[in-house]
């Protein structure tokens, strides 16, 4: 790794003004567990690193009538333990068990892995369907961005020197809601998503809704929109049904080939892992 | 770039180093001779620098030294008894044959040690959960999970 200098600075004041100063020559750093992987590769080379790990304001996890807040040192453990993601945001709770490993997860922020926006990113499916969104603090203020905005492209965000990411907000679905993750890798652990589908079906005033998101399947994490739509209002969608909405969500994606696989394949998995993350939904909200 | 001190507790008792800001926590204890540190792929995929970090489970190749400051970091060392006898734990593992070359041992005896205080009586299924981060080229992980789960009766058995 080069050579950098470390601030620990503990007041989001005192790390915007860093920021700041130091411009493009400055990063930030959470858990680090990507940072300093791609500082060790050289991938970027910043000459201050600023370690949000002291300001007390970016902690935790916190649940009210409205939603959850997400800290920025939130880890992926602290959300999937906390029993109000494990309640209502079940989609959320499986895509931070699918990351890496305990002892990653350990370090590694839920936040963070927004911040890298990196189309494999195992959080951000969940958070798009969550319409979570993203709030976000700098020399000239506070501002607050739909999480599909704040994505731009691989490694791309929308993002000026100086300002940090205090927290991700989810609001709470308005209804009964059930959800989950799948998550399908060449192993169990420590794997980047190959395609990961999120799926959230939630009983609200206008009957059910269903919200599907792709990571790793076009350059940022996307929507499948008409899928969702050809599915709203039906409790139990059949076969036929299931059949065309995995055909509109493979519409929705634009794959690439690379090492870890070829463009039909991941094709034919988000049409596979559709149907079985839908299913999966029904059936959790039958149970309850 | 100048070095720091970084003031901490290693296994119960006070240290400083002087560390540059790039120096990891897994390279600042191995060279001051905490070597039951393993240096393994330096990239957070192998578990063999896992240590404890106020009593969780983390890879210390991932953590900048300077990060610790103020806080406790236990290793294999901070296991063994004043005596030199070995933790339940550690001892689980030679009785079970989950060691072989013993590169790994460090790091999952810590693993194990963090599951076992968090979940005294963990299923097979939470077992691998929980160890899914520290990798064996050697045992095929069945004597591991015999020795988890030994582990678990000893320390039943003391309490
Ligand atoms: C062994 C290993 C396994 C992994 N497995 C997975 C996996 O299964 N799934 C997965 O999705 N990822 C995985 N990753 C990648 C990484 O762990 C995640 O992306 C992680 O969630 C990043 O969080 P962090 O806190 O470590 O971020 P950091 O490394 O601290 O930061 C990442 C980026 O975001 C920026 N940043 C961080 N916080 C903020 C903030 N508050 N405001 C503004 N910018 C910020 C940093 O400047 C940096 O550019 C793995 C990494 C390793 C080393
Ligand atoms: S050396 Fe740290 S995980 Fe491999
Ligand atoms: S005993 Fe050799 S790596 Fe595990």
């Amino acid at each position: 790794m080069l050579a950098f200098e470390l601030e620990r600075p503990r007041s989001l004041q005192e790390a915007i003004s860093i920021l700041e100063k130091f411009g493009n020559r400055a990063m930030p750093k959470a858990g680090g567990t990507d940072l300093l992987m791609w500082m060790k590769d050289r991938l970027v080379t910043p000459e201050v690193v600023v370690d949000l790990s002291l300001i007390p304001d970016l902690a935790g996890v916190n649940f009210s009538k409205d939603g959850l807040r997400i800290g920025a040192m939130a880890t992926c453990t602290e959300v999937l333990e906390s029993a109000a993601v494990e309640d209502h945001f079940p989609a959320l709770r499986d895509a931070c068990l699918s990351h890496s490993d305990w002892l990653i997860r350990n370090r590694a922020t839920v936040v963070g892995n927004v911040c890298s926006a990196v189309p494999s990113g195992d959080v951000m499916p969940a958070l798009y369907c969550y319409d979570a969104t993203i709030r976000i603090v700098g020399p000239r203020g506070e501002r607050s961005i739909p999480i599909n905005k704040f994505i731009l492209g691989p490694r791309k965000k929308d993002m000026i020197a100086g300002e940090i990411v205090t927290h991700v907000f989810l609001p709470l679905p308005e209804g009964k809601s059930s959800g989950c993750y799948l998550k399908l890798g060449r192993r169990n652990a420590l794997d980047l998503a190959q395609v990961g589908v999120a799926c959230v079906a939630i009983d609200g005033k206008n009957g059910r809704e269903y919200r599907l998101a792709y990571g790793a399947v076009a350059p940022t994490p996307v929507r499948a929109l008409e899928a969702e739509k050809a599915l709203q209002g039906i409790k139990a969608p059949d076969d036929a049904l299931l059949e065309k909405v995995s055909a509109l969500a493979k519409e929705a994606v634009k794959p690439i080939a690379d090492v870890r696989a070829g463009v039909e394949y991941r094709l034919a998995m988000v049409g596979e892992l559709t149907k079985r993350a839908i299913d999966t939904c029904v059936e959790r909200l039958k149970e309850e | 770039m100048t070095k720091r001190e970084v003031h901490f507790t290693l296994n119960g008792r006070s240290v400083t180093y002087e560390v540059e800001p790039r120096t990891t926590l897994l390279r600042a204890l191995r060279h001051h001779g905490v070597t039951s540190v393993k240096r393994g792929c330096e990239e957070g995929e192998c578990g063999t620098c896992t240590v404890l970090l106020d009593g969780v489970p983390v890879k210390s190749c991932t953590v900048l030294a300077l990060e610790v400051e103020g806080r406790s970091v236990l290793t294999a060392e901070g296991l063994v008894g004043k005596d030199g006898k070995l933790h339940p734990v550690q001892q689980a593992f030679v009785e079970e044959g989950g060691i072989q070359c013993g590169f790994c041992t460090p790091g999952m005896v810590l693993t194990t040690y963090a599951l076992l205080k968090k979940n005294p009586d963990p299923s097979e299924d939470e077992i691998r959960l929980a160890l899914a981060g520290n990798l064996c080229r050697c045992t095929g992980y069945t004597g591991i999970f015999r020795s988890v789960k030994r582990a678990a009766e000893l320390l039943k058995d003391q309490a």
